[in-house]
């Protein structure tokens, strides 16, 4: 039997808290008496270390059991006799209590109940998809080695395999560089049809500029580059699943571009280079002569340098360029060299999308949050009388707050449920809505992203809980029942909640000027002339194997062309090498004998057949397009003349004030070429790009298609592109097994992708936007009705005095514009602070555009205006005497 | 009684309410724990043997009152006639266990 007299050893205050946390309310103090007593006997038995060393293992031995036995009692109700009419309870059971409590609020309260989850289950799940998407461009590290290190050489796309070859060995600065260029390829495998897929061909290096080994096989090895070197490929994961997923891939010959391909190597999962929509990678024969290229340096920075400060090995390395190439003014490569590092160069163009869209949707969830915050504050001041009769029961500051925040995080906890599974559903949408590229294709669900709901929800329901709470603390909720009938917990005032209302609509207002900035730029876009009737055409991109003979190409595309324009439903069809609006193309010099100023002057170049202009609705200005008596041309046959059609660009560049037709010109074929017609300029590359002098060449007469081709054909009937497009890919596969069609689509979506991301980031943000105006004018609903009916008998003996009903809906009106006022111009100042955010999606608008921001404004008044009436109108309409009775 | 009317006791269980019995007036919780540690020479955590003693209360095996006396109120054990019973069927079953068995091998196998 121990001593019971009090010890002066007093035990270590951290375990006696843990053990006070724990332990049952009703029996806390004798037996943490008596853990005390057990201490103080242990230390002067066996020394104070024993003695501590004691206590901290029975705390933390015991907090398990404790736990699980606060957890039984609740569960079971037993509470031992002995503790009859011990004070207080366990604290679980309160919380069970009040769990039950809230349940039954809220499911009495449906609609209320509904508006909360829906708006804080919207703002979750679509910031926590927006998340999922983003993440990659975002957030995650590149799947390359010390990362930071790499950088893309200024130009990519613009070297050639003879500066390569020459370079190889004196990149100052950098340890090792790669050159590759896309190339994507034609798969088959067996006597399967061929397919497109997404491929580069590089010099050797590629993989250990990347620093990335392949999971099986082997990299490329110095020497893979050269002609006559076996033709191999390294494929990446994904690939590797569909060839089968076995070690036994490696070492397995495919046919790549018609070539048989032995597979060497297959990277690991989550690789990718230069994006996720590359799966093949081939070592390219690097011609140490060959001037036309279209390749993309990357490099690995030596050690020591850093990829953001390389200017004196920039310098070193433009002399060695300028020692060796000799550049055409307009075409200097030495001029702005520089060196980006690979993560901006592979990423950057997509961060503003992708940005801009998380903030958007951040936005919309502190909307949703500021919305159930005020809520669930006039929920509170709508409860101040039984609030205040339980607080006058006994009932203390911390038990009522307790039962208010277990409410709010049912609410949070249903809203996380319904918000990942919102985000579930949307992530799919979302990813298409999103310019992303193959980035998006790879969105998945996993468990990250339903942990990022629950973990926004938690805080987002913790923010809203924070807003009841303080009005409590700061509020008298007895004097509630003692005194004022008018007022509320915290006065007339509402304060709170009306800043809750102005934070609102500012971030209303934040959305919506971006939207209407994008809507702006977008409409800009689309204003532009294209030179084309872009309506009811449908296209079709089919590649074929470089290694086929041109002239075999040529006469495959033109079997493909007439069963294509024999189809029903089609009026008028064409080929052409490459469309409009895409971007790039190919271009050749120009030789106009009498004018020696178009020496080294380059034009774009295109191949089409004859029906090109009727096809794509584009107009003839002089002369005329090709016909029959355009003949095709046998060989070498120098003594011809071939037909061109220019465009007006053309004109205007090389023969000013003057008629261009019957004019010859030289360059790029070695027979001159007489000018039969002039057409209007067509947005040949981007859709911004001012017009470039443009020539087009009869197929029949050059026999030069590359090895892709893109059909066009002019629908008699809209609907019935579908059904053409797929008919065409039948066709294609029949005619031409070898060929692959890359793409079916219509020169709408053309035009569409042309218009770029700010496309689709406005279609995603006016949906957004409008997101963010409902869920404002609920906002503003409900804090001006709220507001209306606290002053309700203010009104009513006012009205009784005298007070007209038009004047009381004014001024509830007013009090809503003026919410408005303040959150717009709240909102003006955010929009100011960020508009960078949005600058390098917009054209011809600039970040500072009245016009957007005054639509914004005024549709946030508009909405503040009808959403403050409704409570107004009700106020105006009552009946004074019956509200004076009724309190 | 019979076994069949008792759910098979758990050691800590069985331990106790022999530490019940043993402590007589003063079976309260850290007495018990210290009683549970002198007989077995183990250290036992104070949370299982309070959350035993509520169980086996639960149960209807144990009793606990509230004594007034000069030191602190403490709830104090004892044990119910179910108690009792279960506590001697267990007994009882423990010794039908080891009847027979060869305890001078069992002993020569443990020294190895």
């Amino acid at each position: 039997m121990p001593n019971p007299t009090p010890s002066p050893i007093h035990a270590p205050r951290l375990p006696i808290a843990l053990l006070r946390a724990l332990l049952p309310r009703a029996e806390r103090d004798e037996l943490l008496a008596d853990v005390a007593t057990e201490y103080a006997h242990l230390a002067a038995e066996r020394g104070v270390g024993a003695a501590r060393r004691w206590i901290w293992w029975q705390t933390l031995r015991s907090a398990p059991g404790l736990t699980l036995w606060r957890g039984w009692r609740e569960w079971t109700g037993f509470e031992p006799r002995a503790n009859a009419f011990r004070p207080g309870g366990a604290m679980l059971k309160t919380l069970f209590a009040d769990l039950h409590y809230a349940a039954r609020r809220l499911r009495t309260r449906p609609t209320h109940t509904l508006l909360v989850v829906l708006t804080l289950a919207l703002g979750i799940g679509g910031t926590a998809a927006v998340f999922g998407i983003a993440r990659p461009v975002l957030f995650k590290a590149l799947p390359y080695t010390d990362a930071g290190r790499l950088g893309m050489f200024w130009m990519p796309g613009w070297w050639t395999e003879q500066e390569f070859t020459y370079l190889r060995d004196k990149f100052a600065g950098f340890s090792e560089v790669a050159a590759y260029r896309p190339s994507d390829v034609t798969l088959r495998e067996g006597d399967s049809p061929a397919r497109l897929v997404g491929g580069i061909s590089t010099s050797w290096e590629l993989f250990d500029v990347l620093g990335v080994r392949p999971m099986l096989g082997r990299a490329f090895h110095r020497g893979d580059d050269v002609a006559g070197a076996e033709s191999i490929a390294i494929i990446d994961h994904g690939l590797w699943k569909q060839l089968g997923g076995t070690p036994a891939v490696v070492g397995k010959r495919v046919m790549l571009d018609g070539t048989p391909t032995t597979i060497v190597g297959v990277m690991p999962a989550g690789f990718w280079f230069p994006d996720p929509a590359v799966r093949i990678w081939r070592p390219q024969p690097i011609d140490p002569e060959r001037q036309n290229g279209s390749y993309a340096f990357v490099g690995r920075v030596a050690p020591g340098g850093d990829v953001n400060h390389m200017d004196a090995p920039l310098r070193r390395l433009t002399t060695t360029i300028k020692e060796r190439f000799h550049y055409a003014e307009g075409a200097d490569k030495t001029l702005a060299p520089a060196i980006t590092p690979l993560r901006q160069a592979l990423l950057g163009s997509m961060r503003p999308a992708a940005l801009s869209t998380l903030a958007v949707m951040a936005m919309i969830l502190l909307i949703a949050c500021a919305n159930v915050a005020a809520l669930m504050l006039g929920q509170v001041e709508g409860r101040s009388t039984e609030l205040a009769v339980r607080s006058a029961l006994g009932a203390t500051r911390e038990r009522i707050i307790q039962q208010l925040f277990v409410e709010v995080l049912l609410v949070g906890l249903v809203a996380a449920a319904a918000g990942a599974a919102l985000a579930v559903a949307g992530l799919g949408t979302l990813a298409r809505a999103l310019p992303l590229g193959a980035w998006s294709e790879g969105a998945r669900f996993d468990w990250s992203l339903f942990s990022a709901a629950l973990l926004l929800a938690l805080a987002a329901v913790s923010l809203v809980a924070l807003v009841p709470a303080w009005a409590l603390r700061r509020g008298d909720l007895r004097g509630t029942l003692v005194g004022g009938r008018t007022g509320g917990i915290q006065g007339r005032g509402g304060r709170l909640e009306r800043g809750l209302v102005v934070a609102e609509v500012a971030l209303a207002m934040l959305v919506a000027t971006g939207a209407a900035l994008l809507v702006h730029s977008v409409r800009n876009l689309y204003a532009i002339e294209t030179g084309l009737r872009p309506h009811g055409l449908a296209v079709i991109d089919v590649v074929g194997s470089a290694e086929e003979r041109s002239a075999d190409r040529g006469r495959t595309v033109k079997a493909i062309a007439e069963e294509l324009a024999a189809l029903p439903g089609v009026e008028r069809s064409a080929v052409t090498m490459k469309l409009p609006l895409r971007g790039g193309g190919d271009s050749f010099d120009i030789d106009i004998p009498g004018n020696p100023a178009a020496a080294n002057t380059f034009t774009n170049f295109r191949t089409v057949t004859r029906d090109y202009f009727a096809t794509m609705g584009i107009t003839v200005h002089e002369g005329r397009t090709f016909d029959a008596s355009d003949q095709p041309i046998r060989g070498n046959d120098t003594s011809h003349v071939m037909s061109i059609v220019v465009n007006d660009a053309f004109v205007k560049e090389y023969f000013p004030g003057q008629s261009a037709l019957g004019r010859e010109v030289r360059g790029g074929f070695n027979v001159p070429q007489r000018i039969v017609g002039v057409v209007a300029n067509v947005a040949e590359t981007a859709l911004t790009d001012s017009a470039a002098p443009t020539r087009y060449y009869l197929g029949d007469q050059t026999s030069w298609f590359e090895n892709r081709a893109t059909f066009v054909l002019r629908a008699r009937r809209e609907r019935d592109i579908p059904a053409l497009l797929d008919q065409a890919r039948r066709i294609v596969q029949r005619v031409a097994p070898e060929m692959a069609v890359q793409e079916t689509t219509t020169m709408d979506r053309v035009l569409d992708e042309a218009v770029g991301p700010a496309r689709q980031v406005m279609s995603l943000l006016a949906v957004l936007s409008a997101l963010a105006l409902a869920l404002g004018a609920i906002g503003i609903y409900g804090v001006i009705s709220h507001f209306a009916s606290r002053r309700k008998r203010d009104w009513a003996i006012r009205c009784a005095l005298g007070l007209t009903a038009e004047r009381v809906m004014a001024h509830i009106v007013g009090q809503g514009v003026m919410l408005v006022a303040m959150g717009v111009a709240a909102g003006l100042v955010g929009a100011l602070a960020l508009r960078h955010l949005l600058a390098s999606l917009l054209y011809g608008v600039g970040t500072v555009d009245l016009v957007a921001f005054a639509g914004a404004a005024l549709a946030l008044f508009a909405i503040g205006a009808v959403a403050a009436f409704i409570p107004a109108r009700r106020a105006g309409t009552v009946d004074p005497a019956r509200v004076l009775r009724e309190q | 009684m019979k076994a069949a009317d008792f759910a098979p006791l758990g050691v800590l269980e069985e331990q106790v309410l022999v530490a019940v019995l043993r402590a007589g007036d003063e079976a309260y919780g850290m007495e018990v724990r210290r009683e549970i540690e002198r007989v077995a020479g183990r250290d036992v955590a104070i949370g299982a043997v309070y959350a035993t003693l509520d169980r086996l209360e639960s149960k209807g095996l144990l009793d606990s009152r509230r004594v007034v006396s000069e030191g602190p109120t403490r709830r104090r054990f004892a044990l119910t006639r179910a108690g009792a019973g279960a506590l001697a069927e267990t007994r009882a079953m423990r010794d039908r266990l080891w009847q027979g068995v060869d305890l001078r091998g069992l002993a020569a196998l443990a020294r190895g």
